[in-house]
């Protein structure tokens, strides 16, 4: 396997964490005044996510130019 | 004593969630009140940290549930007293029943679209069209620029999302579209499907993709139905 294609092998589980984190986040039931957690690190997942995405859009690029499969998360 | 809520299901059966590991490392159990169970597991009084392991074994319990059922899963995070959560079931009881029937045999699909980069700039080139004048007409100018820029992303943004539920039209049963809700996203769409349609869903959304090349795409799923948990107020 070419280093790339690990490469996005491991951007692509992190993208599973960053969209896990984007439905456990931001969605959900929520009971009024009982969300209780440690806040200090939502800012830093988000701007990952924005990243990540932008990481993955390329590194689907390259795979694509290469006329290889692309990979998505289903 | 605290409870650190996972999720709501009026089908979940006794003994589904215990032996899974919950947030830090707590047994799930049923909290049965008013026809609904609740799955919790005891916590602590202190906060719960955004990390790896705790999102992924909120996660692995409503997951296990979601194997059997569909339930209406909490916000990772939620904290409540035994108390106050029989007064939430009690006082919600016909809306939360008429949301799991909503969501019944039904599970959550994510689409995102993602802007290529040439359209992510968002505008004209910034040094075309320089004209002479101080630097509150150019500041001008920029706006100007910026907010054309703005106007054409949210047409495109439009135009993605009309195409898009039309295409996934007649597989879905409910849909959630959020337009440009990143700098890099054209759109998030959630949706909700039957499970049994599931296979037809993807198949239509493969057929989409294949009809603009010009969209890059993010799917993922099968998931909880996050984005179908709306009470209301």
């Amino acid at each position: 396997m070419a280093d790339e294609e690990l490469e996005l092998l491991g951007e692509e589980s992190e993208l599973s964490l960053l969209e896990t984190l984007d439905h456990v986040l931001n969605r959900g039931l929520v009971i009024a005044g009982e969300i209780t957690i440690a806040v200090a690190d939502i800012d830093l997942i988000f701007i990952g996510l924005n990243v990540l995405v932008s990481s993955v859009e390329t590194a689907h690029e390259v795979l694509r130019e290469r006329g290889e499969p692309v990979a998505s998360e289903e | 004593m605290n409870l650190y809520a996972y999720c709501l299901s009026d089908d979940v059966a006794a003994g589904a969630v215990e032996d899974v590991a919950g947030v830090a490392g707590a047994s799930p159990r049923l909290v049965e009140r008013a026809g609904i169970s609740a799955v919790v597991s005891e916590c602590g009084d202190e906060k719960i940290a955004v990390t790896r392991e705790n999102v992924m074994a909120h996660e692995r319990v409503v997951r296990r549930v979601l194997a059997g059922t569909t339930p209406l899963p909490f916000r990772f995070g939620t904290i409540v007293t035994e108390a106050r959560l029989a007064s939430y079931l009690d006082s919600r009881q016909g809306t939360l029943k008429a949301q799991l029937e909503r969501v019944r045999g039904a599970i959550e699909m994510s689409v995102k679209v993602i802007w290529k980069p040439v359209e992510r700039g968002g505008g004209e080139d910034e040094t075309a069209g320089e004209v002479a004048g101080g630097s509150g007409t150019k500041f001008l100018l920029k706006k100007r620029r910026e907010l054309l820029g703005e106007s054409a992303r949210r047409e495109r943004a439009e135009e993605v999302g009309g195409w898009l539920a039309r295409a996934v039209e007649g597989f879905v049963r409910e849909s959630r579209v959020e337009l440009q809700p990143s700098e890099n996203l054209i759109l998030a769409a959630s949706h909700l499907v039957e499970r049994a349609r599931l296979a037809d869903y993807r198949a239509a959304l493969g057929r989409a993709k294949m009809e603009r090349p010009e969209l890059q795409f993010l799917t993922s799923g099968a998931w909880p139905p996050y984005s179908f948990t709306s009470v209301g107020p």
